[in-house]
């Protein structure tokens, strides 16, 4: 359990203070997206600011967990409505505002975007006031690649010092690979047993943003409703399969899930069957066609037997 | 309430052998929604159709499901009946009890139960058919010719006699094409400038045509009926409204030495040029390479002695729309490369026959060029490397067809002919020469072909070797030709003055570009594919465009010309009707649930989704959803297959559709 250095958080929530509070008095956007410290101690929450005086209640610590691009889409329609929104973004919500942006659901020129040089957020099951440690840090951060991002219309001039940590979910899939397909199946069947069709992790993804998601459809009914198992089933393949080629890896699924499914770990095997069939991997940049809208002569054929 | 009718067909017996279709009638008239059901022998006779006709109005139907062969053979007859009695057409399918089960089955009863739940199947989709009405979409009376040789040149002239503006884009400085550079022409030894001249006289005068030469196709949008294609005209740096063509420019330039392609680089021609004396349009073009003008900025001689003033060294390339309704494609041909591997291709050269190092192996269109009164010899038999006569001349034939491990399977039809011609023609100029010729297989099937090739062996005295050729090499001023005459058993070894390799036709470069650009298909060695080889030969898979000529697959003149007028056909027929008539099967966007992701669009290989803005009434902008255009849709479902919340659905096939049908067994 080695400590993870944060120090640079401080400085963070001061420059991102700064800059929020200018964009707001110049009238250079409507309303800005950001974190404010919430009620219990050393935790987080989001926040629409859009008085100049309310900069100051930014923050950016290792409890700022939540993929604020969520609000940018069909949660809170009536955001970016208002006119061009500022919203802080770490280098995982940074993809997933490039993948929006790729499937026309945002446009860069409505955005001003402010970057947050990132070492890593607490993991879901651990208190908010917790130290951030090579034990505490969510999983997706041991595999992030994605610490600093660019392109951003301002990121404080911060470097996260970043150690090598074990890959979380690759170490996973490892172990489910080297399964049997039943035993395989039996797992994800445990999992999936375990649904309560919430549809948390539905509501908390920036990518489904349908407005009439297939799932909720009764002519025909598609997915089965009721909780139980082969619904369940139908449903997380659903999702998996609509994610495949777009997740940006944000695991705010995995993160809001009540009953501990591991959303995510499906999310990082579907993307890495992208980059071995592909080469596709989720970046910073905004694509005009996915890896699955598009069609290449070099595309895998293999599946045709 | 549903009324629908079910007609079971024995066709003959190639159902009714294997299926029970009485007992198939007889259950699914029990299915709830069918009042009627029956079976005939032959539902697509005039008796069967009537007898289905007469059910619609006696049993006052309200859709139909005939079970018989596929949809493809008979969907079209059985809708058109339906509609004869009233209904909507698209309220009728058809249920494939034929290709699907009983040539597939050989135990009766269970080939009965799988007829029963195809039926079944049919009838729960045909209840949520809607009523589709045809849809139109308007066409534009010009049609598009891509390359002028003899069946771009056809397919023009009888659109244009036909009445309506055709389009003729030559990429080269004239028209002409392959067939401008023959000699003369088999079975018949006409000769080729003196038929194909008044042809391209004829196009260049014909009212209806506009020509645009030493141009290029830069873009096609848009789809049957209705495409914008964007030329790329290239600077000729001569004013063609200005040239009179009389030539002083022609014969003042000092650039004198540059190998002419029209004569397969044997004869030269100048910086300002025409490929041939009778070129058209006669208006020279500066080939700027070579122009000492724009090499170094000096000379303009050209300029100078020009009357009209005709020469502009400053003209520009210029980008030209053209809205068209339907295009023929005529690209032609182009000789396989003997001595060099193109590069990134898989087709292999033929670099042990020396073609290219010694310089009397020469290929068949050169030796048209040596054998053409109009070539660089004035039509003496002359070998490239002295100008000596050749006193024993040998031709190969197959040099790349048929030659799989050269990365070629195919026969290129015409070169035993044109060999044979090659014959004669050497034996008429050179009284004294003896032909051989290194052949697999005459093939010369066509009016009067073998009595031609039998004339060059019984009248004209050429040596018919069968064998293949195993090695050139050049032994004083001779070329030492070693090969097997298999009809005998012996090795030959001839001492030649000159070779001619029968070459390969391929199809021109960059026939896969334009492919891309039109959104045709093609074969692995770039050959354009028709839709359906025997029965849809002129048309290509995407609508409004078709082929002509050798840019399809090898062919003769006589063959070009059938095919070019035969894609003449297939325009005017189009052309034939104000609007054009679409199946009505496309995808619908449900516009209230779309989000405007564009995955359809993105998918879309037909380009038919467009973006669409929904406004209120003061204008302000609601949302951007998908609008499909179903005047390019072609129904192919993909988009309803990508779409995350199925809001775009094909009519006839929507969700609820496929599946009440999964749930019908």
């Amino acid at each position: 359990m080695t400590p993870i250095d944060t120090s640079i958080y401080a400085a963070i929530t001061d420059a991102i203070q700064t800059e929020a509070g200018r964009i707001l008095s110049e009238g250079q956007v409507t309303a800005v997206v950001g974190y404010a410290a919430a009620r219990r101690k050393g935790s987080a929450q989001p926040i629409v600011i859009s008085n100049p005086d309310d900069a100051q209640k930014l923050i950016f610590t290792a409890a700022c967990v939540n993929n604020l691009a969520v609000y940018l889409t069909k949660a809170k329609k009536e955001i970016p409505k208002t006119g061009k929104i500022g919203i802080v973004v770490k280098g995982c919500d940074l993809k997933a505002l490039s993948g929006l942006m790729g499937e026309s659901q945002l446009k860069r020129e409505d955005l001003y975007l402010i970057g947050v040089p990132c070492a890593g957020v607490l993991g879901s099951t651990v208190q908010p006031a917790t130290e951030l440690t090579t034990g505490t840090i969510a999983a997706k951060c041991t595999e992030c690649d994605a610490h600093l991002p660019t392109g951003c219309d301002f990121v404080p001039n911060q470097t996260p010092i970043t150690p090598e940590l074990e890959q979380k979910y690759a170490v996973e899939i490892a172990r489910l690979e080297a399964l049997t397909p039943a035993e395989r199946w039996a797992y994800w069947q445990e999992q999936f047993s375990k649904c309560i069709k919430c549809y948390a992790c539905r509501q908390v993804c920036p990518f489904c943003f349908c407005e009439q998601c297939l799932c909720d459809r009764n002519k025909p009914q598609m997915v089965e409703t009721t909780p139980r198992p082969a619904g369940n089933t139908a449903w997380h393949i659903v999702r998996a399969m609509h994610l495949a080629g777009r997740c940006a890896g944000c695991a705010e699924c995995e993160r809001v899930c009540p009953m501990d499914i591991p959303l995510n770990l499906l999310n990082r095997k579907m993307a890495k069957e992208l980059k071995e069939l592909y080469d596709h991997e989720a970046s910073f940049e905004v694509l005009d066609k996915g890896p699955l809208t598009m069609f290449t002569d070099k595309d895998d054929q293999s599946f045709i037997k | 309430m549903s009324r629908i009718g079910v007609f079971i067909c024995h066709c003959g017996e190639n159902i009714s052998r294997t299926v029970d279709v009485e007992r198939v009638a007889l259950e699914v008239g029990k299915l709830p929604g069918v009042s009627f059901s029956t079976d005939y022998k032959y539902m697509c006779s005039d008796p069967g159709q009537n007898l289905l006709k007469k059910a619609i109005q006696d049993q006052k139907l309200t859709h139909v499901v005939v079970a018989a062969c596929s949809p493809r053979m008979h969907e079209v007859t059985f809708r058109k009946a339906t509609e004869a009695a009233g209904l909507n057409p698209f309220l009728c399918e058809m249920a494939n009890i034929r290709e699907h089960c009983s040539w597939v089955h050989e135990n009766r009863e269970e080939a009965t139960i799988k007829a029963i739940d195809i039926v079944g199947m049919m009838v729960e989709r045909v209840k949520k058919n809607r009523v589709l009405p045809t849809i139109t979409v308007p066409v534009t009376k010009r049609s598009l010719v891509i390359g002028g040789g003899i069946a771009g040149i056809q397919a023009a002239l009888d659109i244009a006699d036909c009445g309506h503006e055709v389009i003729l884009v030559e990429r080269e400085p004239s028209l002409g094409g392959h067939m401008a550079q023959l000699s003369e022409t088999f079975p018949t030894l006409d000769c080729s400038q003196c038929i194909m001249t008044p042809k391209m006289v004829d196009v260049a005068n014909h009212p209806k045509i506009k020509l645009y030469t030493y141009s290029e196709i830069e873009l096609v949008e848009g789809y049957i009926g209705n495409f914008q294609v964007t030329i790329k005209k290239r600077a000729r740096s001569v004013d063609e409204d200005k040239c009179t063509g009389c030539g002083v420019c022609m014969t003042k330039c000092p650039q004198k030495k540059i190998p002419n392609k029209f004569d397969q680089n044997i004869g030269m021609r100048t910086a300002i040029y025409v490929p041939f004396p009778q070129a058209v349009p006669n208006t020279p073009v500066i080939d700027r390479e070579n122009c000492t003008w724009y090499k170094t900025g000096k000379c303009g001689v050209c300029q100078k002695v020009c009357g009209p003033g005709a020469v502009d060294f400053e003209q520009e390339d210029q980008l030209i729309v053209e809205a068209v309704g339907a295009i023929v494609v005529a690209t032609g041909f182009d000789l396989y490369t003997i001595d060099e591997k193109p590069k990134g291709s898989p087709i292999k050269g033929y670099g042990e026959f020396g073609h290219g190092k010694i310089p009397d192996v020469i290929d068949g269109m050169t030796f048209e060029r040596l054998a053409s009164a109009s070539g660089p010899t004035g039509g003496k038999i002359l070998r490239p490397s002295d100008g000596k006569e050749p006193k024993q001349i040998v031709f190969i034939q197959c040099i790349g067809s048929r030659a799989r491990e050269k990365g070629i399977s195919y026969c290129s039809k015409v070169c035993c002919m044109y060999t044979a011609k090659h014959t004669m023609l050497y034996h008429h100029k050179v009284h004294d020469g003896q032909a051989y010729v290194f052949f697999m297989d005459a093939r010369t099937p066509g009016k009067s072909y073998d009595e031609f090739w039998r004339r060059s062996i019984e009248e004209e005295e050429a040596v018919y070797i069968r064998g293949m050729v195993s090695r050139l090499y050049q032994k004083g001023d001779k070329i030492v030709v070693m090969g097997s005459d298999i009809a005998v058993g012996v090795q030959v070894e001839i001492e030649a003055d000159m070779v001619v390799l029968a070459t390969a036709i391929q199809p021109q470069k960059g026939a896969d570009a334009l492919a891309q650009k039109l959104g045709i298909s093609y074969d692995k060695y770039n050959f354009y594919s028709e839709a359906h080889a025997k029965l849809r030969p002129v048309e290509c898979a995407t609508a409004g465009i078709y082929l002509a000529g050798a840019c399809q697959g090898p062919k003769d003149i006589p063959e070009t010309v059938s095919q070019a007028s035969a894609a003449a056909a297939k325009v005017m027929t189009l052309f034939s009707k104000d609007k054009l008539e679409r199946e009505p099967i496309v995808a619908r966007v449900k516009e209230s649930a779309c989000v405007g992701c564009f995955a359809c669009k993105k998918v879309c290989a037909y380009g038919a989704v467009e973006v669409k803005e929904i406004r209120d009434r003061q204008g302000n902008l609601i949302k951007t959803v998908a609008y499909v255009n179903p005047g390019v849709c072609s129904g192919c479902g993909t988009c309803q297959a990508t779409c995350p919340s199925k809001c775009v659905e094909l009519d006839g096939y929507t969700d609820e559709q496929i599946v009440a049908m999964i749930e019908a067994l």
